[in-house]
């Protein structure tokens, strides 16, 4: 019903001149071209010298709008029309490459001096290779040597990833759910009645146990990362592998369970084979590149319709998500200065920040949060000298000093101080 | 003019004023007005008619500030978050959108560019910096920020997109709002060295076929690269838009993959390891894969397909403000990680019909591109979208093909066509248009 804007289509098929150079491409069918347009267009004498000896619709004399024409040969008047490019469609990832040649990439020039033998940097020492190549990979690469037992990662569970991920792994802090639903539940889509999120878990979703050892070794606990032991990070891992019943050698992890690097070893995830395209051993590459050939895979299949492409229902906002942060405005003015203009941040409300806000700037976590004049009263109630003794030694799901053992206990005082006099 | 001084400008608009003020009162003077000023009898503007505050004191030092920060008068151009797209509120492992309708052109600035990061934003002192290579080599190297920057740069204008980019609303629009709806992406000039320059004094050997890419974040944020990608155009870049990267972007290195998710362009670079499999990190498995219909995920999906979104109207800037009759601009911006924009269409009518849009500015390889389309303003409502081409043959699908093959759990990855209802009064509101169907 739209009219098209000749003009338009024209524009964007102007051509810049340029020196001869061979090329190829895919050209898609505008509404308008003929066959002969298209062949100006790409710059070219004649169908035969474009190198088109076929076409989508298998009729010379039929082309429609959105088909692709594959091009070949050399032009007098490259395709230089501006964003047409010399592409190659072989990449990987299902999309095309730029060929370099004589120092052109698309748009860009390139630098064609020699550039080997810069040799910047030197070779590292076996030390600084053993510090850092600590990654660990499916077939065991890296596991350290250690042991822990499902009953001290509880202990360490409790004190260190519940406060986060709630009791046995069970979520309900709005942080990561580590244990509980079902692989079943992986096919759900929630557009349907009656259907719940799909639940990723551990259990339900991690192909690998390598990586869950790694990122726990690597990046937990959260605000201190890297400051398990290796037994310590055996013991966690052997719990969370028991909350998600997770079996070694058909036995299921009980209290006194003890993994270590050969039990590990042996760990087969539920869901090992629930992603695709495989990724392992000598085929790896090419699978990937055949999933990225046919688009169908990951649903990129448009189509270039034009007209009469049929009507579909609209769908508007249930319930709008308003929550930002700032409010939203397009508003030019000056911002408004808040009374009592903000001063320095003393020490205690510094370490406040780094090492206890996580937890008590909101009551997400179940900690008293700060500014929050009731719950602070009921602390409060006990008398300073407990309050001081829990943030020290640790209380309920707290871990003693917020889990920063670098700070000293007048610095934990401080910060005390700091929180309760910011809640009255 | 010149016999009159400049410190009295009121003057030389009295006669005017005269008929302004005498216009209140008298009908005979508006027709006098009428027939001296035939355009139109306004109120004069004060802000021609009087001296501006601006012009009349002294303005600060020109170096008040060594680094410039906008004018204060832009303070709501900012990155926005929000408590749902986080865990708890916590904004630590949080993403910030970059608030696109308030962006011109194609490159971001580095303050606006969006942010996503995993354990907080790392502050790596440059002095302690230092670039592992290491693994399938001939030489393993270490490099200083310095030793690093001496290899020779280039310097593209890519895009980087979070694949997260719109999952809020695979099972229907939830923000009203442009900012959130595809906010997680930004654009910049990046420069820094290609990693093939750098491989060829190391040696790749030849069963290499994995890059691990480490961060040095408290996360250590890692992911599993193929080397053919590495080989092609991946880069290791030190500086955005002309200057260092701001450390929400991984000052003072990260890892480019032009096209390619930004979740794998690792920031805080510290460790890069060649090996013969891949190493199942924890951003390519439990996150960063996308959940099909089917119950199995798909891993290892690198590039942003074939986008596009209308920024000029969105629901932050309507156009509440026309006429009947004024031409004005549609305006959006395409992309995509598989190639360069060809084309870009627009549909007034919910998809049922479209025009070809223009291309403008630069068109470049996995990098924004402007389009325009110049629309004539009828009051009518539309349900406007943009769907958008690229050289390696994809179309931008709506939101029923894509949705059909891949289901609405994926979170990643969802590039189908965006649509802004324009209501009668111009303003603007973020729908689907879409089909669902629920197996019997």
């Amino acid at each position: 019903m739209f009219k098209l804007n000749s003009k338009l289509i024209a524009a964007s098929a102007a051509l810049a001149l340029s020196s001869t150079l061979a090329f190829a491409g895919t050209y898609t069918v505008q509404p308008g071209d003929t066959l002969a347009k298209i062949v100006s267009k790409l710059g070219f004498s004649s169908a035969t010298a474009a190198g088109i000896t076929a076409v989508p619709s298998g009729n010379m004399n039929v082309i429609r709008v959105g088909d692709r024409i594959e091009y070949t040969g050399e032009a007098s008047v490259a395709p230089s029309t501006a964003g047409v490019y010399n592409a190659t469609k072989n990449a990987l990832d299902g999309g095309v490459t730029y060929p370099r040649a004589n120092g052109v990439e698309t748009a860009y020039r390139y630098n064609t001096q020699d550039m080997s033998g810069i040799n910047n940097g030197r070779v590292p020492t076996a030390n600084e290779l053993k510090a850092w190549d600590t990654d660990m990979m499916p077939d065991g690469t890296g596991y350290p040597d250690g042991q822990g037992s499902v009953e001290e990662g509880d202990e360490l569970y409790e004190t260190q990833c519940a406060s986060c991920h709630g009791e046995f792994g069970a979520g309900g802090k709005g942080y990561p759910t580590l244990s509980g639903g079902s692989m079943k539940s992986l096919k759900n889509q929630r557009t349907c009645p009656g259907k719940d999120a799909p639940k990723r878990t551990i259990g339900t979703y991690w192909p690998q146990v390598s990586t869950l050892i790694w990122y726990i070794r690597d990046a937990m606990p959260y605000a201190h990362p890297k400051s398990f032991t290796n037994d310590q990070l055996y013991a966690v891992t052997a719990y969370l592998l028991a909350q998600n019943e997770i079996t070694i050698d058909g036995q299921e992890l009980e209290d006194e369970y003890v993994l270590n690097r050969e039990k590990l070893m042996k760990v087969v995830m539920p869901n090992h084979d629930g992603f695709f395209p495989k990724i392992d051993g000598p085929n790896g590459i090419e699978n990937v590149r055949a999933f990225f050939k046919d688009r169908k895979n990951y649903g990129a299949v448009g189509i270039r319709c034009m007209s009469n492409c049929g009507k579909e229902s609209v769908m508007r906002i249930k319930n709008e998500i308003t929550a930002v942060v700032p409010a939203y405005s397009t508003v030019r003015d000056l911002p408004k200065v808040e009374a009592g203009a903000v001063g320095a941040k003393s020490q205690a409300e510094k370490d406040y920040d780094t090492s206890c806000s996580l937890c008590h700037k909101t009551d997400a976590m179940g900690a008293p949060p700060v500014g929050d004049k009731d719950a602070w009263a009921t602390v409060i109630k006990q008398g300073m000298d407990v309050v001081n003794d829990h943030a020290i030694k640790g209380f309920a799901g707290m871990p003693p000093k917020g889990g920063n053992m670098d700070l000293t206990d007048q610095q934990v005082k401080d910060i005390v101080k700091f929180m309760v006099e910011s809640s009255k | 003019m010149s016999n009159i001084s400049e410190n009295k400008l009121e003057t030389t608009n009295s006669r005017r004023d005269f008929f302004k003020k005498t216009a209140a009162y008298s009908v005979s003077a508006i027709a006098a007005a009428s027939i001296m000023a035939p355009a139109k009898l306004e109120a004069d503007d004060h802000n021609i008619i009087h001296h501006v505050k601006w012009g009349t004191t002294l303005g600060d030092e020109l170096n008040k500030h060594p680094y410039g920060i906008p004018s204060a008068y832009e303070h709501n151009v900012v990155r926005r978050t929000s408590s749902l797209l986080s865990s708890a509120g916590d904004m630590h492992a949080a993403v910030s959108m970059s608030p696109l309708h308030e962006l011109e052109g194609i490159v971001t600035p580095n303050g606006l560019h969006f942010t996503r990061t995993h354990n907080g934003v790392a502050h790596v002192d440059p002095n302690k910096f230092r670039l592992m290579i290491h693994g399938l080599v001939e030489k393993p190297i270490v490099l200083t920020l310095d030793q690093l920057k001496r290899y020779p740069s280039e310097s593209r204008l890519l895009f980087l997109e979070c694949p997260a980019n719109g999952a809020a609303e695979w099972k229907g629009p939830q923000f009203n709002s442009l900012q959130f709806v595809k906010g997680m992406m930004s654009n910049a000039e990046w420069t820094g060295v290609r990693l093939s320059v750098i491989l060829d004094d190391l040696g790749l050997k030849p069963t290499a076929k994995w890059m691990l890419a480490e961060g040095s974040d408290g996360s250590e944020m890692s992911r599993t690269v193929p080397v053919e990608k590495v080989l092609d155009d991946a880069m290791i870049v030190w500086a955005q838009n002309g200057e260092a990267l701001r450390p929400e972007q991984g000052y003072p290195v990260r890892l480019m993959l032009p096209g390619w998710e930004a979740n794998l362009c690792v920031k805080w670079l510290k460790r890069l390891e060649f090996g013969a499999e891949p190493w199942y990190c924890k951003e390519e498995t439990s996150k960063y894969t996308v959940l099909t219909k089917s119950g199995k995920a798909i891993q290892h999906f690198y590039p942003l397909e074939v986008n596009s979104i209308i920024t000029n109207p969105c629901p932050e800037k309507p156009w509440s403000d026309l006429k009947m009759g004024d031409l004005v601009e549609i305006e959006g911006i395409a992309w995509s990680g598989h190639g360069t924009i060809t084309n870009v269409d627009v549909s007034l009518d919910g998809g049922d019909n479209y025009v070809e849009a223009q291309l403008k500015g630069l068109v470049l390889p996995k990098s924004w591109t402007r389009f325009s389309y110049m629309h004539k303003f009828d009051g009518k409502p539309m349900l406007l979208q943009s769907r958008s081409v690229d050289d390696s043959g994809n179309v931008q699908p709506s939101v029923s093909q894509e949705k059909d093959i891949i289901g609405v759990e994926g979170v990643y990855h969802r590039n189908s066509i965006v649509t802004w209802e324009v209501k009668k009064d111009g303003s603007v509101h973020n729908v689907q248009v879409r089909t669902d169907n629920c197996p019997a």
